[in-house]
Parts: C-alpha cells; sequence; structure tokens
C-alpha cells in the first residue's frame, strides 16, 4: 500500500469549479476505492511461473543469514537433472507481504512449481486444489534412504485424507532461554518445574529484571507463540485429541491463571503486550531479560554468540506434563508445473544436498535430517544441537492436543484471533475462561 | 440604439449571421466529426482507466459476493459477507477509531498547520529554513518515522517514559495502554500531516490581497475580528478541500497505524483499513474484508459529497 499522502492532491480540483459534481464523485470514490483496494490486492508473483517454460520454478524464503539465499541459489543452479528432467531456476521471496506475493501468483498461474513458505501455506494451498500432493516423493525417499533420515514425527503432520501436502525442510521451536551471567550474579539455578520457576521469576523481577521476555505489538507474534507453547506444556492446547477445536478446557484455564499470576508478580513487563520484534531483540540485547521463550536461534538473532544466552531446561507443568510448540518448515509442489517427474528430482537432490547449508551454518532453523543433525558443523552450534536433544522430542505442532494440522491452522498463526487473545492475557485483562470462550468463538469464525 | 443594430445583436445572440443563416447542416457535420475525432482519440485513455480501475473494482465487488479465499472466488453467497461485517462488534469499534482518528488528523493537523502557516507569514528570521524543517514529518517515509516514534515512547527506558518519570508522571505506556495507544496514534498522524495543512493554507493565504486587511485596520477592526471576519472566510474554500483530502488520507492510512501498533493493544487502535487488511490477508477471509473496503468506500463517498457541498457554497458567498 502507497502511503496515502503520496497521492497528488493538486489533481482532483481544478480553480473555479471547474470539476463537475459527477467527475468530483468519481474521483473521490476512485480514490478511496483504489486506497481501500490495495489494502486487499495481490503484489505480483514472480518472473518464473512453475507452469511454464523449461524449468523448475524454485521460490525460497530468506531462511536465515543473507548469504543463505546466494548459497541455496548456488545449490539450484548446480543441479544437473538427469534424463528428461528439468533444470531449476531460483528466485527469493521477501517476508514482507509474502502471503499476498504467493496467492496472487498461484491465481495467475504464474507461481512456483516447487517453494518453501509459510508454515501452514502448503495445507491452506492443498484445500483450494493447488498442491501437488508428496507421496509420490515420499515413496521415492524410501527406496534412497531419506526418509528414515528424518527425525520422528517430523513428516507425519503433513498427511492429509488426500496425501502428503508437503515435506519438512527445518524445524523452529519456541523455547526457553536465559542469560547465564544474570542466573549467576544472583546464584539462581535453572528452574524444572513451573512452582520453581515461579520463585526464581519473582527473585529476577525483584532485581529489575524481565523473567518472561515476550512481545505481541505490531508484527511481533511472539507473545502469541510464547503462550500456546504454555498452554502445550501443561498438556492443553487448542484441539482435543478428536482433533476438535476445544480451547476451554481446564488445563488451558489453568495456565492462563498461572500466566495471570505471572503478570500480577511484575514477572511479565505491562509493555510487553505492544513491544515489536525489534524492542523485544533490544530488551534481550541490553540484558534486561533474564528468561523467556523464544525460537531456535535467539543468539544469532540478537547478535550475541558469547555464550551468555542459552537454552533452558524443560520445564514440567503442575501435572507433570513437557512440551512446547514447534514448527515444522518444509518445501511444497504445485500441480502447476512443467513436469512433475521434473519438480521430484529437484527435491530428491535438494534433501540430498540442502546439509550443506547446515554445514555453512546460514539458517537460523534446525534440521530435519539426522544426518545433518550428526555433523560436526552443526554439533559445533551447541544452543541448536541441545534443543535438538532436549526440546524436539517434546515439541508439538497447533495441533495439539490432536494430530492433524489443517488450513485453519495458517489462519490462527499470526491471525487477528490469536494476536487479539495474546495481548489481552498479557495485558491481564479478563477472566482465563472469558478469554479462552472468546478465543473458540473467534477461531470457528474463520 | 437603431434597429439595425439591435437586429444584428438579437441574431448573433441567436447564433446567426448578419448575412443570413447560411447552410445549418456543414458546421453540425464538421462539429459531429470533430467529435468524433475527438472521441477515438481519447478512447486508448479511456480503456486503460476502465481496465486499470475498472476490473479490480468489479472483480472486488465480486469477491465481497463469495465465500471465497485469495485464490479461488468461492460460492455466491449475496449480501452476507455485508449483512455480518454490519453485524460484528469488531467493525463498529474500528469504524469508531476511524472516526475518531480521522477527526483529530483533520482537524488536529489543520489547526496546527494553519497556526504555523499564520505564523511564517509574518516576518521572521530564517523563515525559508524552517519551511523546510517543518515539511520533514511530510517528507520522512513514515516507515522511518514510526521506527523514531516507537523508538520514543515505546518501552519504559525509551526517552519519553523517562521524561514522564523524571516530571513525577509515572512511567506512561504510550502504546500498552489502550486509550493512550489510541492518543499516540492520533498524535502520529497530526504529527505527520500537518505540513501538507500548512503547504494548502500558506498557498491560500498569498492568495488573499493585503489591501483587505489594511481597509479593515482603517475601519477599527482588531486582530481577532481580521481573522475571523477576513483570513478564514476567505481562505474558506481551500480550507474545505484540504479537509475533503485529509479525510480520505485518514480513512485510507494504514501504515500510520500498522507500524506504530498493529492495530492493538487488543484492537484499540484498529481502524477500517487495518481491519479490512487483517481480515483479508491475516484471517483470509476476502468476502469479508473486500466488504469492509467497499463500506468505507460509500462512507468516504457521501462524506466528501457533503464536504463538496460547502465548497459549493463557499464559492456562490
Amino acid at each position: 500500500m502507497s502511503h496515502p499522502l503520496h497521492q497528488n492532491p493538486s489533481t482532483p480540483i481544478t480553480p473555479r469549479g471547474t470539476t463537475t459534481r459527477r467527475g468530483f464523485l468519481s474521483l473521490s470514490a476512485g480514490t478511496a476505492s483504489l486506497a481501500a483496494l490495495a489494502a486487499c490486492g495481490g503484489t505480483g508473483g514472480g518472473s518464473a511461473s512453475g507452469g511454464g517454460g523449461d524449468t523448475i520454478a524454485f521460490w525460497d524464503m530468506p531462511w536465515g543469514e543473507p548469504a543463505y539465499n546466494t548459497a541455496a541459489e548456488k545449490l539450484t543452479t548446480t543441479y544437473k537433472p538427469t534424463g528428461e528432467n528439468l533444470p531449476a531456476e531460483y528466485q527469493t521471496v521477501q517476508w514482507n507481504n509474502f502471503t499476498q506475493t504467493f496467492a496472487s501468483a498461484i491465481a495467475s498461474n504464474t507461481g512456483p512449481a516447487v517453494s518453501t513458505g509459510g508454515g501452514f501455506q502448503a495445507y491452506q494451498y492443498a484445500e483450494q486444489g493447488a498442491i501437488a500432493y508428496a507421496d509420490d516423493l515420499l515413496e521415492t525417499f524410501k527406496t534412497d534412504g531419506i526418509y528414515d533420515d528424518f527425525l520422528p514425527g517430523t513428516i507425519e503432520p503433513f498427511k492429509s485424507a488426500d496425501g502428503y501436502v508437503a515435506v519438512p525442510t527445518q524445524i523452529d521451536m519456541r523455547v526457553w532461554w536465559y542469560r547465564k551471567s544474570i542466573f549467576d550474579q544472583e546464584g539462581l539455578t535453572l528452574p524444572t518445574t513451573w512452582e520453581e520457576y515461579l520463585t526464581v521469576a519473582t527473585t529476577l523481577a525483584a532485581k529489575g529484571y524481565s523473567a518472561y521476555g515476550t512481545g505481541a505489538g505490531a508484527g511481533n507474534f511472539n507473545g502469541s507463540q510464547g503462550l500456546v507453547t504454555m498452554l502445550i506444556n501443561n498438556g492443553g492446547g487448542f484441539y482435543n485429541t478428536d482433533n476438535e477445536l476445544d480451547c476451554v478446557t481446564d488445563r488451558n484455564i489453568e495456565t492462563l491463571d498461572f500466566v495471570a499470576q505471572l503478570r500480577s508478580a511484575g514477572i511479565i513487563d505491562p509493555a510487553a503486550v505492544s513491544y515489536t520484534t525489534d524492542n523485544l531483540n533490544s530488551q534481550w540485547r541490553d540484558g534486561k531479560v533474564a528468561m523467556g521463550i523464544f525460537g531456535a536461534g535467539l543468539d544469532n538473532e540478537i547478535g550475541d554468540t558469547s555464550g551468555d544466552l542459552r537454552v533452558a531446561t524443560p520445564m514440567a507443568g503442575p501435572h507433570g506434563d513437557l512440551g512446547c510448540l514447534q514448527y515444522l518448515n518444509n518445501i511444497m509442489m504445485y500441480k502447476n508445473t512443467p513436469s512433475q517427474a521434473s519438480s521430484e528430482a529437484f527435491l530428491l537432490y535438494w534433501f540430498k544436498n540442502y546439509g550443506t547449508l547446515f554445514q555453512q551454518k546460514l539458517l537460523n532453523g534446525l534440521p530435519v535430517l539426522q544426518s545433518v543433525v550428526d555433523l560436526p558443523e552443526f554439533q559445533a552450534e551447541a544452543q541448536k544441537a541441545e534443543i535438538i536433544k532436549t526440546w524436539q522430542p517434546i515439541g508439538k505442532t497447533f495441533a495439539a492436543t490432536g494430530n492433524v494440522v489443517s488450513a485453519r491452522a495458517a489462519a490462527i498463526d499470526g491471525g487477528q484471533a490469536l494476536n487479539e487473545f495474546a495481548q489481552t492475557v498479557l495485558s491481564g485483562g479478563g477472566d482465563s475462561r472469558a478469554t479462552l470462550e472468546k478465543l473458540q468463538k473467534d477461531i470457528e469464525a474463520l | 440604439m437603431s434597429a439595425s443594430v439591435e437586429g444584428a445583436l438579437g441574431k448573433a445572440r441567436r447564433g446567426v449571421g448578419v448575412a443570413g443563416p447560411g447552410r445549418a447542416g456543414a458546421p453540425r457535420r464538421g462539429m459531429r466529426r470533430g467529435a468524433l475525432t475527438l472521441l477515438l482519440l481519447v478512447l486508448p485513455s479511456i480503456l486503460l482507466v476502465l481496465l486499470i480501475n475498472g476490473y479490480p473494482l468489479v472483480y472486488a465487488l465480486n469477491q465481497s459476493l463469495h465465500k471465497g479465499s485469495l485464490i479461488a472466488t468461492g460460492d455466491f453467497v449475496g449480501l452476507d459477507n455485508y449483512a455480518n461485517v454490519l453485524t460484528s462488534d469488531a467493525f463498529w469499534a474500528a469504524a469508531r477509531f476511524t472516526v475518531v482518528f480521522t477527526v483529530v488528523g483533520v482537524f488536529g493537523s489543520w489547526l496546527l498547520g494553519l497556526g504555523l502557516a499564520l505564523l511564517l507569514k509574518t516576518r521572521i528570521p530564517a523563515s525559508g529554513t524552517f519551511k523546510v524543517l517543518l515539511l520533514l514529518p511530510w517528507v520522512v517515509p513514515v516507515v522511518v518515522s514510526a521506527t523514531a516514534w516507537n523508538y520514543l515512547v515505546a518501552t519504559p527506558s525509551s526517552p519519553v517514559p523517562r521524561l514522564a518519570e523524571a516530571l513525577g508522571l509515572g512511567t506512561p505506556l504510550f502504546l500498552a495502554n489502550p486509550t493512550l495507544a489510541a492518543i499516540t496514534v492520533c498524535l502520529f498522524k497530526v504529527w505527520v500531516s500537518f505540513p501538507f495543512m500548512m503547504l494548502m493554507t500558506s498557498s491560500a493565504l498569498t492568495s488573499v490581497d493585503g489591501t483587505v486587511y489594511e481597509a479593515a485596520q482603517m475601519d477599527g477592526a482588531n486582530r481577532r475580528q481580521q481573522f475571523t471576519g477576513i483570513t478564514l472566510p476567505l481562505i474558506a474554500r481551500s480550507t474545505y478541500i484540504s479537509w475533503i483530502l485529509m479525510t480520505i488520507f485518514c480513512v485510507n492510512d494504514f501504515p500510520t497505524i500498522y507500524l506504530l501498533t498493529g492495530g492493538g493493544p487488543v484492537n484499540a487502535t484498529t481502524s477500517l483499513v487495518v481491519l479490512a487488511y487483517r481480515t483479508v490477508f491475516q484471517n483470509f477471509q476476502t468476502g469479508p474484508g473486500v466488504a469492509i473496503a467497499f463500506l468505507m468506500t460509500a462512507t468516504l463517498v457521501v462524506i466528501s459529497v457533503l464536504l463538496y457541498r460547502q465548497i459549493r457554497k463557499s464559492a456562490v458567498e
């Protein structure tokens, strides 16, 4: 959307009433409509179409360091297809407005043949008939030995009634981090239960530190993702074991009551509800946050690789449950491809070789293949290796406590309902049951 | 006046030459040919405008009547999307904030712009430099301004909350408290917009003849009387135009709000355009989102017509 002030203010009105009323009406209506509809318009796709030409268009997101996309492009262009398979062409798609970019491109048949993207994008486009299912590719993986290399529980969430909508490429997790120097300075030990955490956090808050570093301001989803982690940690979630939406449960109420306790004890910064990603990162960087829930690459993201920022051990909830939110970033194929066989051949090559990107330490996420986890270069990243070892086995998706991820997850994650829920909880407003009932109602409306 | 001269003038008024009526058909045919040529010349432009503006509008209207997604039109639902939107609390909450944001944005920036324009009209040293400095909020990209404002107010350790604390006003949470967030966003809009109003008003003020003021002074009018009796009426037309434009800018303003608060906390600063965006691109509900955009458009047209009537009225007076 363009800045409204950049519209030319002198155009509509000419001196001394030469503009007719009808002309003026058309103009004002046009101005208003265009500006409003600009909010709803696509921003166009890229240059390569998955459905035409003699290449496989591969659209990839910026998954880490700026050098990542350069290296990923090199990996793509060095692909030498065999037989009648087509070569691949690489294109970076920025996160900014990526939903519009994909939607407009796919709607106009100018989208990719293969892409990474949003965590739940594949479920959405599968529901709309745009996805080429990965069942045949996974069969090939089985014969090539790649299938057994995937970490446990990483492939199954992609299974739908019609087939596998995508294949996982990276894991992103929301885990507890802490700043070791603060704990050492205050003589604190890492909590292993929520009860211990409350004691430690109260001590830290009394010393002026935030012990629940979070943010739910403009464009920051840390707050909502942290709360989902807390719900899962206490054996809760948005769905029940029959995969039905079920937000208002005793476990979820208990969790929100606990968070409310943190809020009223001053453990959660009252300003956190409006913190952007930059605000939150600054708080971590400046040593104001002693503990908090964050993604797998906190140390890299805030540029503190001194080893002071460390991954905490999982804490047991009041009933002894362990758990955290896990995103399985993935790669998907589209029906709009010049050759499905070529799409699959390219992905086979990609999975056999993408470990080199981890060897170069270019990705923020975690690998899904055990062989990549075992690489010495990955093991040298102590915090990431620790996350894979201690947190990944207890990770659950947005489908928790169910096991079927649906297209609706895309609208929940980052949608209005969850954002409003997080801001309500973090600002200390509302009764826990009423907040969850509102969330249930809002999600049902999606 | 002689009868022959009067007759000639009468013929001239009726479009008849002194020598007689002549052949009426030839010029009419010529005129028709000229009009056809003109029409053919402008036809490509008309088609282009229809294609660029008309197609998206028709397509969007169609989307608002369907339960679709970003890539598929979906099932026809008639006016259900409009009915659902108009009966939702979120829509009316956003509409209320849009009204507040627009009223404060339009009149706040106008008052500030008018005041500064009047100040710059007087002979002050380095007025050119002041003008350039005062234009900066408008010239600087809004993403930069929003980042700067965020730095100033977002956290308890930001400069403005610390200043407030030093003055014994506590630690206000400018973006975390719903009321303060709404006030901050409105002030941000005024800050971004006042240079535009200042330019419009400055331009109008330069067109006011100085002798009018001299005459008023001779008649004993004081400064307040000159301002209310001369300045405001003489710049009224320009003022109404700037109000119309600023109303459109405010109602359609997405980045100012979205970059500073994202519409939060808990929807306290969600305007209609932010709600439309979030409905389409975060909730993936294309029909209701576009319906909100159309309702906004209809409201804007009504407001614009009312203000336009006021312009005509002021022109007649």
